[in-house]
């Protein structure tokens, strides 16, 4: 049996935590912790180490996914968690454009740090004041279609089915990058 | 609303009273720092964070593994010892150890700064 590792990441509230829930099949392991810093006029609780949970992807294939926390000040955990990643999604609160800068720190972060690949998910699309995709991608540095663009999806992590499917996008990135390093 | 001197006085007592005791922090469950007192060319902010997520894996290890609730993690390696103390809901203690502390000391201090946040705290 294959495990393949993957990663969530991206700022605070971008709905790491529930996207783990989301597609897990055990438990999850959470770490969520009562916010006292800006969080809190967020959401109550924010993550202080990782989420971590599992799936069977298929008859050969198990998926740990596991989340990151969004602060800086938790970087250390960041670097912990790519170090063995497979491949890594990082999310992008489209209703609140001042994470966008930290989604830029958290995807400079990774990236000198592996070559895993990865694919970008906005969330939070549906919610009053969020920004278009195409904004977005300009905003994160993708507004030209070249080659080196990661995919961008747009990910409800609320929903099971739209989480399901942000999953098999990024289990198909994986394969592709095996595929092209053969 | 906590009052910092008088924890920043706590520590500072904490931290004096044993030579081994080499440094030691408060901090809030979710990582930021309330109060410490530090070695030089320790970034606080790294340290709160830090302790937060090593209490809360040790807590859901714990949990998990049937130890029940989880009153301390401590942490040995070759220069010293990192104890984090949990001091209720809203705080959690680091304590950094030189490795010549005897054990038996070192743990009845814990103990008692540990009372002593705990009526701050709770
Ligand atoms: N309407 C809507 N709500 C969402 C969406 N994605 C996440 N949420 C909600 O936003 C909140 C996100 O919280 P978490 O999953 O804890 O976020 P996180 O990224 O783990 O945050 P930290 O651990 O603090 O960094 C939850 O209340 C979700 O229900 C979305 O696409 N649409
Ligand atoms: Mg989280």
């Amino acid at each position: 049996m294959e495990v393949l590792r993957l990663v969530v990441t991206g700022p605070v509230g971008a709905g790491k935590s529930t996207f783990v829930r989301s597609i897990s099949e055990i438990q999850v392991v959470d770490t969520d912790r009562q916010a006292t810093d800006e969080t809190a006029q967020l959401k109550q609780k924010t993550t202080v180490a990782l989420d971590f949970g599992r799936l069977k992807f298929n008859k050969d294939m198990v998926l740990h996914i596991y989340g990151t926390p969004g602060q800086t000040r938790f970087d250390f955990m960041w670097d912990l968690l790519i170090h063995k990643a497979d491949a890594y999604i990082l999310l992008v609160p489209a209703d609140r454009p001042a994470e966008l800068r930290n989604a830029r720190v958290i995807s400079n972060f990774m990236q000198q740090r592996t070559k895993a690949p990865m694919i970008v998910g906005f969330t939070h699309m549906d919610c009053p004041g969020a920004w278009g995709a195409k904004d977005m991608a300009i905003a994160l540095g993708y507004g030209r279609v070249d080659i080196k663009r990661p995919p961008i999806i747009r990910v409800d992590p609320t929903n099971k089915s739209s989480v399901a499917q942000a999953t098999i996008k990024l289990v198909e990135q994986f394969s592709q990058n095996l595929m092209l390093k053969r | 609303m906590i009052n910092s001197e008088k924890l920043g006085h706590i520590l500072q007592n904490f931290v004096a009273g044993l030579s081994e005791i080499q440094g030691a922090a408060i901090v809030t469950p979710d990582g930021l720092s309330l109060s410490s007192a530090l070695p030089p060319g320790m970034d606080e902010e790294r340290v709160a964070a830090m302790s937060a997520a090593m209490l809360s894996l040790g807590e859901r290890i714990g949990s998990e593994l049937s130890r029940g609730s989880i009153e301390r993690v401590l942490i040995e390696g070759e220069q010293g010892y990192s104890i984090l103390m949990d001091c209720g809901q809203d705080a959690l203690l680091l304590v950094l150890a030189h490795k010549s502390a005897k054990q038996g000391i070192l743990q009845l201090e814990i103990k008692r700064i540990v009372a002593e946040l705990k009526l701050i705290f709770n």
